[in-house]
Formats: structure tokens, C-alpha cells, sequence
């Protein structure tokens, strides 16, 4: 099988499982427990926090990690939480974690604001900019990597210029697609970012909000006052040891990864028959997501006729896949033609040369017979 | 104090020497439905009775019942032994928490028991006065709630007062088989429900297209084929590969032919699983009108393919008539995914609404018929829920 929709998700790390797996066999113990064992997990967790601030740099004298459930539930928290007064800004390309959090906040009564994308699906950063001069706001979120397009916004450039036209603006983004995949410099102009575990060879149930220790926020979920009173229930231990494994993983081997993923995008792109298909990804989007268009055809299908020959893509979106097209694409401003035939190839640090060799093979071959099908 | 279900039916009374059939085959549905669930169940009178389950059981037994063809209402009722005294006890337990007015109706068919129906009710009324009088007042004409005393014979007397409506119809199996075309679309799982309500022991078959049509779309279908046999006692799926005769249609018809000759080749395939299945008719979803190939012209051009009666339970109903009852039963919600079906990938752009009969044989002629409808035929997958 050749599996290219890791943005969906990705295989979970064998090393980082099997090294984690002590916490569900021996050490299985409620971190809030004053025992032995419940101070062990307790101090597993703090090592797990720390070593998530150090993949990015991070001093935890300034940033502290929230462990939650998932990307979604960091997001939520992030937008839905801060508390804070003035317009809320954010852009059209978000994944529906922010953006129906942003859709929330306008049912809430506050004041919200989309700005629009370019083609390739980043943030038109001078309309940001302009946006905030004129007007009070007060939180922005813009994402980090797309997930449908694999544009990169510059989130480190975006908050420093922001906090230069307004410093009291809280800035949060997005990094489910770009944790452990995108070397990047942290700015400290970024007051929260969201991560996800599964998205980087960790599990599904997994994710964290990296939060500075100065930016208040209050609670979505109630209860026990773990992780400092901002997201009670006990935590997932293990989900929480094999995420940490996963990320150290990653980042032992960052800038090569993405060199080597980079290699094999570019293969794919270059080889896609581009009288069937249109590349709809920028050219310096995240080489692990390759957004493209038969155009004319429809994307499911050859989603389908690929599956049937073991190979696996994605069409847009797969957590809005109950809608027929991506909300995103469209705000990038393509057509029913284009919309109909999008394919998402997302690729992971393991995927080989090889396998986009013959991907790219049997997706030209593909397409051209449902375009001999379909006429 | 013992609780007991009591089931009634109601068109199955019009039935005349061959009522024992109608009776048994209920009897053996609400048996069969019941399975898995610690109870005792006997016929009485017209009636059947459910005893001897535990109170935690009471919700699923309540679910179950609604989905049994042929139970026309059914009530819960407190069981105690004749003896009045017992029978104020329960009487007093059912009107626990009420308010509003109340009558109370006994039925004595023990007619050794003392005092008689008319004194009993006035009895345990005047009781239940006494306790609940700051709730409750008895109304004759408008009660809002009724206490029914039911005395039997064989020493057991229930009371109750609430009686929830069931399916009513007749039970499944009293009325043929059919098999049921089932496209994942809103209509066609109504069509099942009216036909099991009816009586008729179901099959569904299912045209698949893959990779026009994705795992999701049959995992779609599955649902509401599943959510059918539970008013069906249990049904079988069967999905026929159509994909290849699409791709032939597609080839060698004119664009405007192709859901025309689909429905065609759609009815040719059904009709002779039917044969082999037992089933005796083809049940469809089709609304007159609804869309192109629902219009009388279609309708005529599909339906001239087969030989077995086509029945079409929705015909004359509209849309929002349709999805009330498709909210019924719970289809509506997987019915209206928009997993690509059947039909939106060839979609013509401008089918043919009114096709003519002579020349959609024409146009047909360029097909091998026999030889696609044998392949599609010998791979069949079956599902049985």
C-alpha cells in the first residue's frame, strides 16, 4: 500500500509506542495521585511538556503546554477562551476547528472578521495588516500551514507585525500541520499555538496548546484543575509519552525530512501529466501536502479507483469531507470545475522516492481512463 | 407489585376464519423481536402479554414494540390478584406524580368479583381522591388521564393508564415478499417501511458503482437498510456491481439515455433476483414527477422491462410527506449525506423526461444486454442483518 494522506493522519511511531508502552503496562497511574507511581507519571508529563517546548526553542520560563484531546479541542480553547475585548480576526483558509470557533463567537455576539486568501491558500497579509490598523481588535488567529493547500503563512513575520500596529493584540495559529514538519523560528510575538499528536506518527486523542505563561486564558473544560486549572480530567498519559517520543523523533531529524520530503513533492509535481491535472498547492508551500486538481474529473472517483490499487490520497479535507466542496479551495477562488476534481497528496517523513514514482505512474493512468470513461 | 405489558392488535380483528394465521405470525414477530430479553409472553384474549421482565428491560421492550407491524397499541400495567383492596394499591401507584382530571373504567370479566365494574370505579376513584386531592379531580367526559381496571378471569387484574400507539398494519410476513430497490436517497427507505408496516417480508438490492460510488455511499445504504429491518424482523442486502453496465451506456447511448436505460437495466436485474430470492414484486421509491425519471413516461419505460407487479408506495406522496416519515424511522440523517450515489456522476446534463418507448429500445439495441446483466448478476454481495 502506498499510504499519501498524511495530513489525514499518520502511522503511529513503533519506536515511540513501544517506548511509551510502559505507561500502560506498569506505570498506569493517575498523574494526580500523591503515591509513588502518581508522582512518577506526574514528572513523565512535566518532561513531556518540556520537551515539546524545546522542539521549538521555547523557554518554559515564558511558554507553558496544555495537553488536550486533539488539535481541535487546542484550537476551541485558544479562540473560544482568551476573554479577550475587541474584533476577532482570522482568515478564510482556516481548518473548522478555528473556523467554527470563530462562527461561535459571532453567535456569541462578538465581533468577527475573515480576511481572504490568495490562490495558493495563504493569508493576503496586507489586507491582515491594514485590517488591524483600522480597527480595534483584539485576537488574531491565522494558521500555519494550510491543510488543504500547503500554503505556509509566515506566523512568526505575521505576529511580529501585528504586535508592532497594536502590542495588546493576542496572536494564535494553528501548527497542526506544521509541528515536527516545518523548521521555522519561533517568535515570541506568538502568544498560543496549537499541535497535534497524530498528525506526526503520535496517537489520535493527543494535542497540545503552547501558551505564554503571561496570556490568561480560562477554561473550556471544568473539573480537577489539571494543567493548571485550564483543561481538567485526567490526563492521557500514554497518548501524552508517545506524542513527546514521536516529536523528539521529528525534530532529531528535522531539516533533513524536509529536504528529503521536499525531493519527493517535487517529483510528483513534475511528473503529474499536467494536461489532466492542475497543481493547485504554491510553490514554496509545506512539501508534505500537494494539493492538485483533475480538473473536469471528479476527485472521489480517482480517490476510489486508487484505493481499489492500494494507493491512498486524500479528496480535500477529510474532517469536511460530508461537504461536497472544500470551504477552503473555494475562498481561494476556484471554480465547480477545478473544485470537482481536487486530490490532496500528503506525504510523511517515511515516505519514499519510490513510492512517488509509482504513485505518480498510476495516478496519470488513472485519470486519463476516467477521462477516456467520462469523456 | 409485578408489571406486565399488555399488546393489542387491531386490523387483524376484520380477519375472519383465517385469523389464527394473522395471530400466530404477530405472536411469533413480537417473540422473535423480544429475543435476548429475560421475559415471559402468553396470548390472552385477543391480546398478549408480557410478564416476568426486569424493570431496566422495560425501555427496550417499549422500543421493540414500536417497530413490530401489526401492534396497534400496548399498555404497561401493574398486575395484582383479585382482591379490591390491591387493586386501590396499584390504583394509587399509577397516579403517583399526576395531576389533572381523571375517570376510572373497570373491566370485569370475572363477573364473580364483588362490588360490580360500575361500584368498583367508584370506589377506587373516591381512594384516589382521598390521597391525591390536591393534584387530581375526576372528570367523566374530559379526563385527561383514564385508570383502567381490566379483572380477568384466571385471578390477575391489571391496572393502567397510559397506551401508546404502536405501527398498526399487519404483521410482517402476512403479505408477500418483495424487494425493495434501495438507493440511499430519502425515498427509497420509505417505500420499505410502508411495505414492511403493510406486511411484506423485505429484501433490498443495491446498484454500486465503485469507484463512481465510494465505500461510504454502501456504507450509507447498510444503514438504512439496517434501520429498515428492524421493522422487518431481520433483512438480507443484496449490492450489485453496476459500475461496467454504467461505463457501457456511457459508451455507446446517447448522453440523454443514460438514467433511462439504468432504470431499465436497474428493473431487468431485480426482477430476476426477485425470481430467485421468492419474492413476488419490486418495491420502488419513485414519486410521481419528482424528478426525470419519475415522470409517468419514465416510469412507463422502466416498468415495461418486467413482468412482476411494481409497487410504488410513494407515488403519490410529496417530498415533505416523504422525509416526516423518513424523520419517523430515523432515516432522514444518513439518507442526506452527500456521498456521491448511483445516479450524480453520469448525470446527464438534460435527461430525457418524457422518453419515447420506441426509441429507447432503439438506443438499447447497441448493448448486450443479456451478457451485462449475467456478469452484474454472478457478483452479487450479500448482507444479511
Amino acid at each position: 500500500m502506498i499510504y499519501f494522506d498524511n495530513a489525514a493522519t499518520t502511522k503511529p511511531s513503533v519506536n515511540a509506542v513501544k517506548k511509551a508502552e510502559q505507561f500502560i503496562n506498569e506505570e498506569y497511574f493517575n498523574p494526580s495521585a500523591l503515591y509513588r507511581g502518581g508522582i512518577f507519571c506526574a514528572k513523565e508529563i512535566a518532561a513531556a511538556r518540556e520537551s515539546v517546548l524545546n522542539n521549538l526553542g521555547l523557554s518554559s520560563a515564558n511558554y507553558e503546554v496544555i495537553f488536550t484531546s486533539c488539535g481541535t479541542e487546542s484550537d476551541n480553547l485558544a479562540v473560544l477562551c482568551s476573554g479577550k475585548r475587541g474584533i476577532y480576526v482570522t482568515d478564510n483558509g482556516e481548518h473548522s476547528a478555528v473556523y467554527k470557533s470563530f462562527t461561535e463567537l459571532t453567535n456569541r455576539k462578538i465581533d468577527t472578521h475573515f480576511i481572504g486568501l490568495n490562490k495558493d491558500g495563504s493569508v493576503k497579509t496586507d489586507e491582515l495588516f491594514e485590517f488591524v490598523k483600522n480597527n480595534n481588535v483584539g485576537f488574531v488567529s491565522i494558521v500555519h500551514v494550510n491543510n488543504e493547500t500547503g500554503a505556509i503563512n509566515d506566523v512568526s513575520f505575521i505576529a511580529d507585525e501585528l504586535k508592532k500596529i497594536n502590542p495588546s493584540i493576542i496572536f494564535h495559529s494553528d501548527g497542526v500541520q506544521a509541528y515536527g514538519k516545518i523548521p521555522f523560528a519561533f517568535s515570541d510575538n506568538i502568544d498560543m499555538y496549537s499541535v497535534s499528536a497524530h498528525k506526526i506518527n503520535a496517537l489520535k486523542g493527543c494535542g497540545a496548546l503552547i501558551k505564554k505563561r503571561k496570556t490568561h486564558i480560562l477554561p473550556l473544560i471544568f473539573g480537577g484543575g489539571q494543567e493548571n486549572g485550564v483543561r481538567s480530567g485526567t490526563e492521557n498519559v500514554f497518548g501524552i509519552k508517545i506524542f513527546q517520543y514521536a516529536g523528539e523523533e521529528h525534530y532529531s531529524s528535522l531539516r533533513e525530512d524536509f529536504e528529503k520530503v521536499n525531493n519527493i513533492n517535487s517529483y510528483v509535481r513534475e511528473n503529474l501529466d499536467k494536461n489532466l491535472f492542475d497543481i493547485l498547492s504554491g510553490s514554496n508551500a509545506s512539501p508534505f501536502i500537494l494539493s492538485v486538481s483533475a480538473k473536469g474529473l471528479r476527485g472521489e472517483v480517482i480517490m476510489h479507483m486508487l484505493e481499489d490499487g492500494g494507493i491512498i490520497v486524500g479528496n480535500g479535507s477529510a474532517c469536511s469531507s460530508r461537504n461536497r466542496h472544500s470551504r477552503v479551495l473555494t475562498a481561494c477562488g476556484y471554480g465547480d470545475n477545478v473544485l470537482d476534481g481536487v486530490i490532496r497528496i500528503s506525504f510523511s517523513t517515511s515516505s519514499t522516492l519510490e513510492e512517488a514514482k509509482e504513485f505518480t505512474v498510476r495516478i496519470n493512468e488513472t485519470a486519463r481512463k476516467l477521462k477516456g470513461i467520462m469523456g | 407489585m409485578e408489571s406486565a405489558v399488555i399488546i393489542r392488535y387491531c386490523e387483524i380483528h376484520l380477519k375472519g376464519k383465517n385469523r389464527s394465521f394473522f395471530e400466530k405470525l404477530l405472536q411469533t414477530n413480537i417473540e422473535n423481536s423480544l429475543s435476548g430479553i429475560k421475559h415471559t409472553f402468553k396470548p390472552m384474549h385477543s391480546r398478549y402479554l408480557i410478564e416476568n421482565f426486569s424493570e431496566e428491560d422495560y425501555p427496550k421492550i417499549r422500543e421493540r414494540l414500536h417497530k413490530i407491524a401489526g401492534v396497534h397499541t400496548f399498555s404497561r400495567a401493574l398486575v395484582v390478584p383479585n382482591d379490591l383492596e390491591r387493586i386501590i394499591d396499584a390504583a394509587l401507584e399509577i397516579c403517583k406524580g399526576k395531576s389533572g382530571s381523571f375517570k376510572v373504567e373497570t373491566n370485569r370479566a370475572d363477573k364473580t368479583f364483588s362490588p360490580n365494574s360500575v361500584e368498583t370505579s367508584a370506589l377506587v376513584g373516591g381512594k384516589i381522591l382521598e390521597k391525591f386531592e390536591k393534584n387530581l379531580k375526576v372528570s367523566v367526559k374530559n379526563a385527561d388521564f383514564t385508570v383502567n381496571i381490566d379483572i380477568r378471569e384466571d385471578g390477575k387484574t391489571f391496572v393502567y393508564s397510559e397506551t401508546e400507539h404502536g405501527l398498526s398494519g399487519m404483521p410482517v410476513g402476512s403479505s408477500g415478499r418483495g424487494l425493495l430497490l434501495i438507493s440511499g436517497g430519502i425515498d427509497s427507505p420509505v417505500a420499505g417501511f410502508m411495505m414492511s408496516k403493510r406486511g411484506m417480508k423485505i429484501d433490498c438490492i443495491h446498484f454500486h458503482s465503485f469507484p463512481y460510488t465510494g465505500e461510504a455511499a454502501k456504507e450509507k445504504v447498510i444503514t438504512l437498510t439496517k434501520i429498515i429491518g428492524e421493522y422487518n424482523g431481520g433483512i438480507n442486502l443484496y449490492v450489485v456491481p453496476f459500475t461496467e453496465i454504467q461505463e457501457e451506456i456511457h459508451k455507446k447511448c446517447p448522453e440523454e439515455y443514460m438514467i433511462t436505460l439504468m432504470r431499465r437495466f436497474m428493473m431487468r436485474i431485480a426482477e430476476r433476483l426477485a425470481i430467485s430470492l421468492g419474492d413476488q414484486a419490486i418495491i420502488t421509491g419513485e414519486s410521481l414527477g419528482q424528478v426525470a425519471s419519475q415522470t409517468i413516461e419514465s416510469i412507463t419505460s422502466s416498468n415495461s422491462v418486467v413482468k412482476m407487479p411494481v409497487l410504488r408506495p410513494v407515488i403519490a406522496f410529496d417530498k415533505l410527506d416523504i422525509i416526516a416519515i423518513a424523520n419517523k424511522i430515523n432515516t432522514y440523517e444518513t439518507s442526506i449525506l452527500p456521498y456521491e450515489d448511483c445516479c450524480t456522476v453520469f448525470l446527464p446534463k438534460f435527461p430525457l423526461i418524457k422518453p419515447n418507448l420506441e426509441k429507447v429500445v432503439k438506443n438499447e439495441s447497441n448493448l448486450d444486454i443479456d451478457g451485462l446483466i449475467e456478469k452484474a448478476m454472478s457478483n452479487i454481495e450479500k448482507y444479511s442483518f
